[in-house]
């Protein structure tokens, strides 16, 4: 009962087509947990239920025995669920450093009267200090410390991703959302990309990663759920989700 | 600019800032400038030196919401007006002076916008502009038609001038400097809230609300605050308006003036506070520098936006381009009045 992440019976509808029909899933503390399933078949919708972006058609979302269906995007997010997205969405006319402090800055808000008046009390001063040690710090965790003053737009393709999840990991996050981070990128960069999920992983973040790079998959998750049409229809670890009746006719069609 | 250069002044990020230009800016507007208006001794300088002062504000203002926030406003004209009838108002009626009436403008602008913005903040972007539009008309209609308090088009005398805690600051040099002190201390305030963490997360909106949304950015809120903000710092221009002319009427605050304000935001560029401040100057000591051609020096102004948007993208010192803000805007209308938009679909809400 104890899962940080529960799912229950979630389903959403975008008029006639059912996106996400009755899917039941949890997340536990520490998981490092894979999505996968064929073009449609609801898992970036998932992704958005989860954080808030798409409002639920039935069913409910529990983050660390809260539940989370019916907040807001940004409600979600200072509660600990950071994501990244599928098409890049860096902050293109601001710098490196500018588009990580939104992240720590949208986890520990600094408002108007903080800026106004922040540099004169302690507590301005170290609110201020603390949302640049966090940001620093994610630079550093992604290696972009280097191009801070640059603008995020002038970035080549490869470092706007680690950007993105930078922003995200200055959120000091309990869970990371990746939707297909490895999408573009080519097989040096995924390899790379899969030492560092699992370096994450190793610091103790619980990570859910939706890919289509099977490979990516199969060889850094404990354990994967597999939707189809909307539906989940496997989950298990790696080794079982390979031999998976269901799993096989999902992506390779039925044998007639 | 580098937005990085200038961001969070407290921490390290940028310790070594130069003091160099900011001690000759305040050097020039509290010490070279006066001198020069106090040598030439004529009224229409320092008319010009105030105005241009006061729009410096009006612009900087219009910087946090628009530039910084990115939220198109066409009605900031009306909140400079709801400051300046605030402050006439207070004097003619209750005979209030400039200490109390100058805060309050800025207070009773403030109170306006954040009502206002109360409904019109969910709005997506281009159909926010236009319900900024109608909101800078209402406001314009409303000084000039409601007669009885206003007295309309005739406008209000307002006949006490700068003074504080009433030792009178009227003389000529008096007033330019308190116009210049409230002017620099507005600009500082408005430095302080876009050059800080907390105006990257309003930048972030002007970017891409949804992806702000999702790393904790309370978007609405942010967006009511800078809104409101700008409005304050416009009534405060519009208080410092109305005791300098010692007359006020509702042509001072119309459509076009909104307009002028814009200019000047686009012209300096976008994101960019020096920007603001030096196309306010451009665009009142320009028209003022070319009266010889009559009625043709406004067609300057429209010259001078038009150029800019043309030759210079990003404005003079800006961080995003004014077509791509626009452009993004209209797109976000359209994407979220499709059918796969849940709420509210076709009216643009979000």
């Amino acid at each position: 009962m104890t899962h940080l992440l529960e799912i229950r019976n979630v389903s959403r509808r975008f008029g006639g087509v059912q996106a996400v029909g009755d899917v039941t899933a949890h997340v536990n503390e520490g998981e490092l947990v894979g999505l996968i399933g064929p073009n449609g078949a609801g898992k970036t919708t998932l992704f958005n239920l989860i954080s808030g972006f798409t409002p639920l058609s039935g069913g409910t979302v529990a983050f660390a025995g809260r539940t989370i269906s019916g907040m807001t995007p940004n409600q979600v997010a200072r509660l600990g669920i950071s994501r990244t997205f599928q098409n890049l969405r860096v902050f293109p006319n601001m710098s490196v450093f500018d588009n990580v402090s939104v992240g720590a800055v949208g986890a520990l808000p600094q408002g108007a009267f903080g800026a106004l008046f922040g540099g004169l009390h302690r507590r301005g001063r170290d609110r201020s200090a603390e949302i640049s040690r966090r940001t620093w710090e994610a630079l550093e965790a992604v290696g972009l410390t280097h191009v801070a003053a640059e603008l995020a737009a002038n970035l080549p393709y490869g470092q706007r991703k680690y950007l993105e999840i930078a922003r995200a990991l200055a959120m000091r996050p309990r869970f990371l959302i990746l939707d297909e981070p490895a999408a573009g990128l080519n097989d040096t960069e995924t390899r790379d990309l899969a030492a560092f999920i699992k370096r994450l992983h190793g610091q103790g973040l619980t990570i859910m990663l939706v890919e289509h790079d099977m490979t990516l998959v199969m060889g850094i998750c404990q354990r994967i759920l597999v939707l189809a049409s909307g539906r989940k229809i496997a989950d298990g670890t790696p080794d079982a989700i390979r031999t998976d009746a269901a799993v096989l006719e999902a992506y390779l069609g039925v044998d007639e | 600019m580098n937005a990085f250069e200038t961001a969070a002044p407290a921490d390290g990020l940028s310790r070594r800032r130069g003091l160099l230009v900011p001690a000759l800016i305040l050097l020039l507007v509290f010490a070279a400038l006066p001198a020069l208006l106090a040598g030439f001794d004529k009224g229409y300088f320092y008319q010009i030196a105030n105005l241009a002062l006061i729009f410096v504000l009006l612009s900087a203002s219009m910087h946090l919401v628009t530039g910084v926030a990115g939220l198109l406003h066409l009605g900031h004209a009306a909140f400079y007006g709801v400051g300046a009838y605030t402050a006439a108002l207070l004097t003619s009626k209750l005979g209030l002076g400039f200490t109390v009436t100058l805060p309050l403008s800025g207070l009773v602008a403030a109170l306006v916008a954040f009502l206002v913005a109360l409904p019109t903040m969910r709005l997506v972007s281009i159909y926010f502009a236009v319900a900024t539009l109608a909101i800078g008309q209402m406001l314009y209609l409303v000084m000039l038609n409601w007669v009885d308090f206003t007295k309309g088009p005739n406008g209000v005398i307002v006949s006490k001038g700068f003074e504080l805690f009433g030792v009178s600051l009227s003389g000529r040099l008096a007033a330019y400097y308190t116009v210049a002190t409230v002017v620099t201390l507005s600009v500082i305030a408005i430095g302080r809230l876009s050059h800080s963490y907390y105006g990257n997360a309003l930048r972030s909106i002007r970017e891409d609300d949804q992806c702000a949304d999702a790393m904790g950015v309370s978007t609405v809120r942010l967006k009511m605050e800078a809104f409101t903000l700008s409005a304050f710092f416009a009534g405060v221009a519009g208080g410092l308006w109305a005791h300098m002319t010692g007359y006020i009427s509702p042509g001072d605050f119309k459509f076009s003036e909104s307009i002028l304000i814009l200019a000047m935001v686009v012209v300096g560029g976008l994101g960019s506070l020096p920007g603001a401040v030096i196309g306010a100057l451009l665009l009142i000591l320009l028209p003022e520098g070319l009266r010889a051609l009559g009625d043709f020096r406004n067609i300057m102004v429209g010259l001078v936006m038009f150029l800019s948007i043309l030759l210079l993208p990003k404005g003079l010192l800006g961080e995003v381009s004014a077509l791509r803000l626009v452009r993004q805007q209209l797109g976000a209308a359209w994407r979220t009045t499709g059918p796969a938009n849940g709420k509210g679909e076709g009216i643009g809400w979000r």
